[in-house]
């Protein structure tokens, strides 16, 4: 019995393992693309791993297309939109969870049946409303109509909801205002929920695409998602340098990732996706 | 007697109204959220309504034209070609999601070092752009210089062509959603399991179950809701994202790849038929209400 227990568990993890390799290949394929020369990447029958170790890939990034310049833009743009994402949402879900106002139950089935409406359907809508506010081909015209996600928001209800509301009872019997009951009690126990909201409003904003396409014309102000989808195009580009421009592009919401790694997988238990 | 009974219930009236007014005025925090989500995501389903009555290039005036797209559209054989394709896509992606990340949960819910680690792997290519996703897995895919031709090749195979056949496109294409989205998925799926508390499946077991048993007739029922979760969010995840199709085939051979969102961006970006991408919009937004009206019934999904 325990012998078949063991074997089980040994079978198991072999399983894990091998799904684990599966799903690295596409990785480890584009990682070793990019460390091949601008010959081998094209070589034919292609080789697994580079027989010559180059950077050409990676200075190419460097040296021939802005890439400090759209780095900044990228930043600039997922971390602002982030930190406005974090706040409202945390707000936001205070007042759904905690408040009971007219028309609560409405505005918010409305706020999340939004989660099916993505920008590829009001793309044209967004675009005139970009344009009417004069954000078009500005980096403000890419965060302004993101800041808002259903998801999010949704998230931070759920969270809310796991908070007792005796925290809350008593701060009021200690004659605690609404405004310090939120900034005292409710935001330092919001942390996890910080973390989530954080990891996967910077990895949204990050990865977007679609409205940077239609709202960011001039290069200078091209985000990475746009430059390496539009480098592919339009440029004689070697893959090499394609593929070390995907790796660079997914660097940083990685290293986000692993920074607050232990405080996401907690809120993501703590309620953050019980549905 | 009667006295001190209304003095008290007076009080608990007051006390309640002191209560609803702190309450009500939590509203204000509500209130930036609102305001976002009026302006860029209500407002524009308005707007969109609005325009799809008119005809419009984006830069000169708009003319009135009544039902005009509507009909357009229903004679235009594309448009219910790219409903087609989105039809296929989904079909595609929805369940090899689901159940890849249903395994990946079963295989990882439980604490434990190595758990924790796997965890990680999966949830990676959720993290990396779709643009990013698109480039690599049409590298991957490549005719000439791809990794999977020259694995079929190696086996005496003939490579193949697959974003240039309109099936084995929209195939690769969903395969590169089901990488990306599998691991999101798991991650719900295993706070699913963490609520069902580890002593029915110990006194299945002690009553002899198997493990196929302790999940066909213990976990599989328990984790109903969350299944239906996971199916809404990856149909809403990937019906309207055009990303993928965008980067690696550009919505072709022909039409073979082109979901009905990229249909609505070539409609108003590259032939600037905005009054008519209008009119396709609101059709997909009326489908994904639907969808999502249903959605929320059956998960009992409100808030």
């Amino acid at each position: 019995m325990l012998y078949r227990k063991k074997f089980q568990s040994f079978l198991f993890k072999v399983i894990t393992i091998l799904m684990a390799v599966i799903f690295m290949i596409p990785i480890f394929y584009a990682i070793s693309s990019s460390f091949k020369t601008n010959s081998e990447i094209y070589s034919y029958p292609p080789t697994i791993l580079p027989k010559v170790f180059s950077v050409q890939g990676y200075q190419y990034i460097f040296q021939s297309l802005n890439f400090v310049r759209v780095l900044y833009n990228t930043l600039f743009v997922s971390i602002i939109a982030t930190v406005i994402t974090v706040i409202i949402s945390i707000m936001a879900g205070y007042a759904i969870a905690k408040g009971n106002f007219k028309g609560k139950k409405l505005i918010s089935n409305l706020m999340i049946m939004m989660v099916f409406v993505s920008i590829g359907v009001t793309l044209v809508p967004v675009f005139i409303i970009v344009k009417e506010m004069n954000l078009l081909n500005n980096l403000w015209g890419i965060i302004i109509p993101t800041v808002f996600t259903p998801t999010g928001t949704f998230i931070a209800i759920q969270y809310m909801k796991g908070i007792p509301d005796e925290f809350i009872e008593s701060a009021k019997i200690d004659g605690a205002t609404e405004w310090q009951i939120f900034s005292r009690i409710i935001f330092p126990l919001s942390f996890p929920l910080a973390a989530v909201l954080t990891i996967f409003s910077f990895t949204w904003r990050w990865g977007d695409f679609v409205l940077p396409l239609i709202v960011i014309s001039s290069s200078n102000l091209y985000t990475m998602q746009l430059g390496l989808a539009t480098t592919q195009g339009q440029y004689l580009i070697s893959w090499n340098a394609i593929m070390a421009y995907s790796l660079l592009s997914i660097a940083a919401p990685l290293i986000l990732f692993l920074i607050f790694q232990k405080l996401f997988m907690r809120g993501i238990t703590a309620g953050g996706l019980k549905f | 007697m009667i006295t001190e009974n209304s003095v008290s219930s007076l009080n608990v009236t007051q006390k309640k109204r002191r209560k609803s007014n702190i309450i009500e005025s939590r509203f204000i925090f509500l209130i930036p959220s609102l305001i976002f989500f009026a302006v860029f995501a209500f407002i524009p389903l308005i707007v969109v309504a609005i325009i799809s009555f008119f005809s419009w290039n984006l830069l000169g005036p708009m003319k009135f034209v009544g039902v005009e797209n509507f009909i357009n559209m229903f004679e235009d054989a594309n448009f219910w070609g790219t409903l087609m394709v989105t039809f296929k896509f989904e079909s595609m992606v929805v369940p090899m999601t689901f159940v890849i990340s249903l395994i990946l949960a079963l295989l990882l819910y439980k604490e434990g070092k190595f758990n924790s680690v796997f965890r990680a792997f999966f949830y990676w290519p959720y993290m990396a752009p779709a643009v990013v996703t698109a480039t690599i897995w049409a590298w991957l895919f490549s005719t000439n210089t791809g990794l999977i031709n020259s694995i079929l090749m190696s086996f005496g195979l003939s490579p193949v062509s697959w974003l240039q056949g309109s099936f084995t496109a929209l195939l690769v294409i969903s395969l590169a959603q089901v990488w990306e989205g599998a691991g999101f998925m798991m991650m719900i799926f295993i706070t699913g399991l963490e609520q069902i508390p580890l002593e029915f499946e110990e006194a299945a077991s002690i009553d002899g179950a198997n493990k196929f048993q302790v999940f066909r007739y213990i976990t599989w029922p328990l984790l109903r809701g969350t299944s239906i979760i996971v199916l809404i969010l990856s149909i809403a995840y990937s019906w309207n994202n055009f990303t993928l199709m965008y980067v690696m085939t550009t919505g072709g051979p022909g039409y073979a790849t082109t979901i009905t969102s990229l249909y609505i961006y070539q409609q108003a970006f590259i032939e600037f038929r905005i009054g008519y991408a209008a009119a396709i919009s609101v059709i997909t937004v009326l489908i994904s209400i639907g969808i999502a009206m249903v959605a929320m019934k059956t998960g009992r999904w409100e808030v």
